[in-house]
């Protein structure tokens, strides 16, 4: 009879551990939700009349990710770049240069801190905007990220157009 | 008396010893923060006189020679283009602004560069500005008859003496056509603060090889595209012409820093085992001392002090010579740092403060202080284990 309440203890305790444990990389599991587009998705958001389907509207204003070529089009602290299907230097590559539909203004929450590849490709994830818009410095773009944050992405595959993430083919 | 009275009272009676631990630590702090500095400042000197223009256009060969030549001037300039690309690319429907630029000998070490007047041109995507401080910019003179006009960067200006209406030329080939100073311009704290502007025309006509030339010759073209996305169609049009390559001037930047990133980790690891031997100096310095005066130890004991006390003692102390040896070495580090801004500036031209004060240098501050305390701490703990009676004995 006394044993019960230390069994209850132990369990107790084995749970709080487990749980401490397993904590970190739940929430790390769900920081990791943000939806990930591609280049794919945001040439077939253009619609004939230039004007963007409301899918990928539905995207602004929310976290998202996307991996690209770096393109250091803006000062060399990348405080500013574009994201490119594209690799910037791939004179010897058979890819044609992309244009405003495969290109996206990054905007970096702070000065970027990373060893700059150009036929590497890194992860951005940021607030999206989508839809014409203009600015003084950098001139009209059709697809923005802001506050980016930005990293090699190791291993990651580049989605032409046509194909189509696992992730977003299980969509409906 | 109080601890820190003695601690330093202790330190004054070995003066020579603890002004050399503090000079030891002073070098070593002074390494650490002079190489963060200027490493920090290079970077910076280079992202503020980086181009406003997205590509540059110029001769097929290295990417870095061109934009270091054409940008920062610190190379020789990549061999000639000539100026039917700069109309090729200024009739291009993509294009919003082309600027030919060519990049000449010195006078007095101040590079010459040929340009026309959209170089100083103002424009929405800007972020430098020219400005004049006196005079008036060259015109874009016809090729028949160039004006041998010259407008000087501030530095350019200041370093030769030139000054408005001044005549000048060096070198007996230019003796027949020399400059007439029109215009300086305000600090721009970049490259151009350290050249000598011209027309392209003026250039043409000074130098024979290109005066009797069909088609002139140029550097390079700065080219900014009306949208940004078109960079990486014109990039690759201009690479894979067998004459010319465009080459992204932040791209050659950001290789550039990694370079340093490589060269700043060997330099870390030499500073980490700079701090060590400095580390094992103070050591040996406090644990000698700390031995030599056990009998002093002893007998404050003796009079009624306590363990503890004797320990932060000898810990004070060697905090205080890591307080000054810190201090003294965050002031070298920041003169050895502006030093090296000045030698860069007159140099390359690139402009750093060295004066930033940050996050840096009360973190180095602290490290220092911990590691001093540390260094410390077996000597304080030999003082604090110093036994009474067995000190005390007769010396003989």
């Amino acid at each position: 009879m006394r044993r019960y309440p230390r069994t209850r203890a132990f369990r107790a305790c084995l749970a709080a551990c487990l749980c401490s444990a397993l904590l970190p990389a739940t929430l790390r599991a769900a920081s990791d939700e943000v939806p990930r587009l591609t280049f794919a998705q945001l040439v077939d958001s253009i619609r004939a009349d230039s004007e963007l389907t409301q899918s990928i509207k539905s995207y602004s204003g929310k976290e998202i990710e996307i991996h690209g070529f770096i393109v250091p089009a803006g000062p060399p602290d990348l405080s500013f770049f574009m994201l490119s299907r594209v690799s910037a230097l791939g004179n010897y590559c058979c890819e044609v240069p992309v244009g405003q539909d495969e290109t996206v203004f990054v905007f970096a929450a702070k000065a970027v801190k990373l060893l700059y590849d150009p036929l590497r490709v890194y992860k951005v994830r940021g607030v999206f905007e989508a839809g014409m818009s203009s600015d003084p410095a950098n001139g009209s773009s059709l697809f923005r990220v802001r506050q980016a944050r930005v990293e090699e992405a190791v291993g990651a595959p580049i989605f032409k157009v046509g194909e189509t993430p696992p992730a977003a083919a299980a969509k409906p | 008396m109080t601890i820190l009275t003695v601690a330093i009272k202790y330190l004054r009676g070995r003066l020579l010893a603890s002004v050399l631990t503090t000079v030891s630590i002073a070098l070593g702090v002074g390494l650490v923060i002079a190489s963060i500095l200027v490493s920090r400042g290079i970077k910076e000197g280079f992202v503020a006189g980086a181009t406003d223009y997205n590509l540059v256009v110029g001769a097929k060969g290295s990417p870095t020679q061109l934009v270091l030549a054409v940008v920062f001037r610190m190379d020789i300039a990549t061999p000639n283009i000539e100026y039917t690309v700069y109309e090729e690319l200024k009739d291009d429907p993509r294009i919003d602004v082309a600027v030919p630029v060519m990049v000449g000998d010195a006078y007095q070490g101040f590079r010459y560069v040929a340009t026309n007047s959209a170089y100083f041109a103002v424009f929405p995507w800007r972020r430098r500005m020219y400005s004049l401080s006196s005079g008036r910019f060259f015109r874009d003179d016809p090729v028949d008859s160039p004006a041998y006009e010259a407008v000087l960067g501030a530095e350019a200006a200041g370093g030769t003496g030139l000054r408005l209406g001044d005549r000048f030329y060096e070198g007996e080939e230019m003796a027949d056509h020399p400059l007439t100073v029109v215009g300086i311009l305000r600090p721009t704290h970049s490259a151009d603060d350290r050249a000598i502007f011209i027309s392209l025309s003026s250039f043409w006509g000074m130098n024979e090889l290109a005066h009797g030339m069909v088609i002139k010759p140029l550097t390079a073209v700065l080219v900014r595209p009306k949208r940004l996305s078109d960079i990486t169609g014109l990039h690759r049009e201009r690479n894979v012409a067998a004459e010319t390559q465009a080459v992204l001037p932040s791209g050659v930047l950001l290789t550039i820093f990694n370079m340093m990133a490589v060269a700043q980790e060997a330099l870390n690891m030499i500073l980490v085992i700079v701090g060590v031997i400095v580390l094992i100096y103070v050591f040996v310095a406090m644990y000698s001392a700390t031995l030599e005066r056990r009998r002093e130890i002893a007998t404050m004991r003796a009079l009624g002090a306590r363990r503890a006390t004797v320990l932060a003692i000898v810990l004070v102390e060697s905090g205080t010579l890591a307080v000054a040896g810190g201090i003294g070495g965050i002031l070298a580090g920041h003169a050895a740092a502006y030093l090296a801004a000045a030698m860069l500036a007159a140099r390359s031209g690139l402009v750093s403060q060295p004066f930033q004060f940050d996050a840096v240098q009360p973190a180095v501050l602290a490290i220092v202080i911990l590691l001093g305390a540390l260094a410390g701490l077996l000597p304080a703990v030999l003082a604090y284990r110093t036994e009474v009676a067995e000190n005390l004995a007769p010396l003989s």
